[in-house]
């Protein structure tokens, strides 16, 4: 019998990890770049003196590692089989077996959000963890004196359930999902127990694999169903841009040509970045200037594919200033390791060393950023190595020479200033162009035009 | 079993005790070489006059350069003390208000040894003065991300500046109902350096300005049909249950290429006196072209003063904001105010600042009414962001009805204070008129730090950064202080006493 449970839960856990991995990853690299673990005492004391700070502190821990979709993958693909072998302890092989996994199936719809965190999923398996160990204490006074020290416990630990803690990007609604699978792991070990004399435990292992195939069936249905594949795709958009993958981008683009903002704006960029985007931009979707430049929101996730155009251009003052504001707009006040690599970054190139050198600092304070913080960290005030550097370089050769406000929107005025400030910075003229052409302007593209000619 | 936990507890008060004072009081290096300078000690308290009270000027050499530093501090009854920890030099509070004790009136000599490449380096010794004035001993600001538009966490805080704590006031997470939108908090102002009568805004979601009237706190809206806002820049008459508002219509506009970032600018400006007592808002000026703006009272309640803009030249005027903004200048003006009928005496040029090509922000008037303190810079009315901002002190005895200038004011040298190429603005007085406060960007160019200055009979010391536990705490630290203000207390409401007012 114990095979068919071992078999189930593997598989269980297998199709999480599949699912994670190959049609979910972009959600898992989303969660990371939204958050900044630091391996600093500070941060770690701020987080863990909360209720609920324990399995806060576990869920950013794991959620570092979603940098890489697969590793990701195997964390919650452990966490939630993990949970359903702790919700199973309760009940018995029967018909009843396959109501196990349904506390992991309602954590697995619950992360289909892009908005639910992981930590959530871990003051699940504190809670049925301490439940488990309590249960296994003998009847009497020391299962009471048991309960009596570990529920202020648990209470630091995951915190307040109705609350919510952080286990949610918005703090001010309430993750119902979350609630509900918390809700399960109680309830049905309870059903398990009150419906003992009515179902029998079966001897084979059939009836139980029924109930798992009926369970599995009906809640797969569910998950496949509430996946956000446009979503996803959104995301997969972003990810490529932040990795300047300019080919997989036109290649996935020819595939499916992106109908979204944020997909059309990683597109045209990585058009432009292969010189294609005047002669080919037509042959995508296309949404005005709102697809090329578009005004910066006052949102975490639209400005930083932008940002990434900005900085691209060599708008290294309004990349800084929009990827800025994306990170002060992240709903739960985290912080993002991307956003404070490319906030260093653009410091460094504006010759802004100090404040470079602070995100640095900080940087070389998280797993995954820190051996690129102490690549970086040396180019600080030599002059020389950034002008070498091919993409530091490139970008402060193409700075504005003289400053000049502007507001939200762009104009096509910036970009022609940026050109004409250094005409080796073809992205810049190939950006003005389109430009013109998007917003059908014909005087102004002729009247580039003629400025060319006279160069 | 008790005789076991006692034996152990004692046993672990030994330890730490052993391990504290290993770790706090090193030897002095037997042998160094003479590095024949004054060492590079972060923040640089070498050769600064520092008040009687202030917590431990704990310092570091830079960690990249040294592996360990040693400093020895002799006090004036000759009593020495050691301590070093890496390159950290962290002064225990006690020890450390002992020998301001012995020192008062007279130096502590500070002498600096720093492991470099494992060879230890003897610094030339600095002196700290040890002034006999005290400092205000609280400090608020709020601590903010230099930020553009958004804005995440911020918080209204208060520092013990005789010691390392710091507490919260207020939070823009505790009342904010609407996150998307968020929440901001800002310009916390006190009456008279104390906190029963106190204030500050919530802007954005659940706003309004939060009032504490004779400790009592509530919740009021200043804004009327006839205002062009609800009050912004306050100022509590010294005496009077009477608080002095700019009103404004503030925008800002972003650089893209130019270390000051952001301009921020009024479209429109007036100022408006509010009467706590009635809850009502009378116009003190509203000029419909002229921005007033920045009011602060003298110190006797007699006087208003602020800045105003000059006239544009005419083929300026009705063009773009973005165009024009550094031709907007400001000169410092003061109104007469009669306490007893609340009526405000014509208009006096006190400083023209734009006959020097120049724009004057933020005055405050010692406590004694002898100086002025303001910033200055090229243009506009946000100087905390103009890298070319500095703070001025004229004798205020020079001003006998005709406007000062920079040749007729006779100004104090304020190179002591000042930094060369980075924002020094947010001047204030302490209490006593002893301590100058100032908001400075001198450390990176974009995170404000709180630095303080002694002044005594018209000469001013030099500038140093507030004192933190850790002395790395700047450095990691990612919020600017913005807006730091003295008080003789702490705020004594707590934060969810402060929240209670938005249930209403």
């Amino acid at each position: 019998m114990n095979s068919a449970r071992y078999l189930t839960s593997s598989l269980f856990g297998f199709a999480v990890v599949l699912f994670f991995g190959l049609a979910y990853p972009h959600h898992l690299h989303y969660q990371e770049q939204f958050q900044l673990f630091l391996f600093d005492s500070n941060y770690v004391c701020d987080i863990i003196k909360q209720p609920g700070g324990v399995a806060d502190l576990l869920g950013r821990f794991c959620t570092q590692f979603f940098l890489f979709a697969w590793v990701g993958a195997v964390i919650i693909g452990l966490l939630l089989t993990a949970i359903q072998l702790l919700t199973s302890r309760f009940v018995g092989d029967s018909w009843l077996y396959g109501l196990s996994f349904v506390p992991s199936f309602l954590l697995w719809i619950f992360l289909l959000d892009e908005h639910a965190l992981l930590g959530g999923v871990w003051a699940v398996m504190i809670t049925l963890h301490a439940v488990c160990q309590i249960v296994r204490l003998p009847k009497g006074w020391q299962r009471y004196v048991a309960i009596v020290v570990v529920l202020p416990i648990l209470y630091w630990m995951v915190g307040p359930s109705w609350t919510g803690s952080h286990y949610y990007r918005y703090p001010n609604v309430a993750p119902t999902l979350l609630y509900a699978a918390w809700l399960s792991a109680i309830v049905i070990p309870l059903l398990a127990y009150v419906c003992r004399k009515w179902i029998k435990p079966s001897k084979g292992y059939v009836v139980s694999l029924c109930s798992f195939v009926l369970v599995a069936g009906a809640m797969g249905s569910i998950v496949w169903k509430n996946a956000n594949f446009k979503a996803e795709k959104v995301m997969q958009y972003d990810f490529m841009a932040s990795h300047q993958l300019w080919n997989r981008i036109i290649e996935t683009a020819n595939a499916e040509k992106p109908n979204n903002q944020i997909g059309v704006t990683v597109q045209n960029l990585a058009l432009a970045m292969r010189g294609q985007l005047t002669r080919h931009m037509f042959d995508y979707n296309q949404n005005g200037i709102a697809g090329l430049l578009p005004d910066v929101q006052s949102d975490a996730t639209s400005p930083i594919p932008t940002a990434e155009a900005f900085y691209q251009l060599g708008m290294i003052y309004v990349a800084q200033r929009t990827v800025f504001e994306a990170q002060e707009a992240i709903l739960d006040f985290q912080k993002s390791g991307r956003c404070y690599k490319r906030l260093a970054q653009t410091n460094l190139i504006i010759g802004s060393y100090e404040v470079a050198r602070k995100y640095l600092m900080a940087l070389q304070k998280t797993l995954f950023y820190r051996e690129w913080a102490n690549e970086t960290l040396p180019l600080l005030e030599d002059e020389e190595a950034i002008a070498r550097h091919p993409e530091y370089g490139r970008l402060r050769k193409s700075l504005y020479k003289e400053s000049f406000l502007f507001s939200d929107h762009v104009t096509p005025e910036m970009l022609e200033d940026l050109y004409f400030s250094n005409t080796d910075n073809m992205l810049a003229l190939e950006y003005l162009k389109a430009y013109y052409m998007l917003t059908n302007n014909r005087e102004g593209y002729a009247n580039l035009l003629l400025k060319l000619n006279k160069q | 079993m008790k005789r076991n936990i006692h034996c152990y507890i004692m046993l672990l008060a030994v330890a730490m005790v052993m391990i504290s004072s290993c770790a706090s009081h090193p030897d002095v290096p037997s042998s160094s070489k003479e590095a024949k300078c004054q060492p590079a000690i972060y923040p640089d308290y070498c050769d600064v006059t520092i008040p009687c009270n202030i917590a431990p000027l704990n310092f570091m050499l830079p960690a990249d350069e040294f592996t360990e530093c040693v400093a020895r501090i002799t006090t004036a009854d000759g009593k020495q003390h050691t301590y070093g920890n890496g390159v950290k030099v962290q002064i225990p509070e006690g020890e450390w208000h002992e020998m301001l004790n012995a020192s008062k009136g007279k130096s502590l000599k500070v002498e600096v040894w720093g492991d470099k490449a494992g060879e230890w380096l003897s610094f030339n010794p600095f002196e700290i003065k040890i002034a006999e004035e005290p400092i205000d001993e609280y400090l608020s600001y709020r601590l903010i991300e230099p930020s553009y538009v958004a804005w995440d966490f911020m918080e209204i805080a208060q520092r013990n500046i005789t010691t390392f704590e710091e507490t919260q006031i207020f939070n823009n997470e505790i009342t904010c109902t609407d996150r998307a939108s968020g929440q901001c908090i800002n310009c916390h102002s006190y009456q008279n350096y104390k906190t029963d009568n106190m204030l500050f805004h919530v802007r954005k979601s659940n706003g309004g300005t939060v009032l504490v009237n004779d400790g009592k706190i509530s919740r009021v809206n200043l804004k009327r049909d006839y205002t062009i806002s609800g009050g912004v820049y306050p100022a509590w008459h010294p005496t009077e249950k009477l608080i002095a508002f700019s009103t404004n219509l503030t925008r800002q506009s972003f650089h893209t290429s130019n270390p000051n970032k952001i301009e921020v600018f009024d479209l429109a400006s007036d100022m408006i006196l509010y009467d706590v007592k009635t809850d009502s808002v009378t116009i003190v000026s509203n000029d419909s072209i002229l921005l007033e703006v920045y009011p602060t009272w003298s110190s006797d309640g007699k006087y208003l003063y602020y800045c105003k803009s000059v006239p544009l030249p005419e083929d300026m005027k009705g063009q773009e904001i973005n165009v024009i903004y550094q031709k907007i200048q400001y000169n410092l003006y003061r109104r007469s105010f009669d306490v007893a009928t609340h009526n405000f005496g014509d208009e006096e040029l006190v400083y023209d600042a734009a006959s020097a090509d120049k724009s004057v922000t933020l005055p405050r008037i010692s406590p004694d009414g002898r100086y002025l303190l303001f910033a200055i810079g090229q243009y506009g009315c946000f100087h905390s962001r103009h890298h070319d901002a500095d703070i001025v002190c004229i004798p205020m005895d020079k001003y006998t009805g005709t406007a000062l200038t920079a040749e007729t004011c006779s100004a104090v040298d304020m190179s002591p204070v000042n930094s060369a190429g980075y924002s020094d603005s947010y001047p204030s007085w302490s209490s006593n008129g002893h301590w100058i406060m100032l908001a400075s960007r001198r450390d990176d160019g974009n995170y404000s730090r709180v630095y303080f200055a002694f002044f005594k009979d018209g000469k001013v010391g030099k500038a140093f950064l507030l004192p933190q536990e850790d002395p790395e705490h700047n450095t990691f630290l990612l919020k600017s202080y913005n807006r730091p203000e003295f008080m003789v207390e702490p705020v004594k409401i707590s934060v969810d006493e402060f929240s209670k007012v938005f249930d209403k």
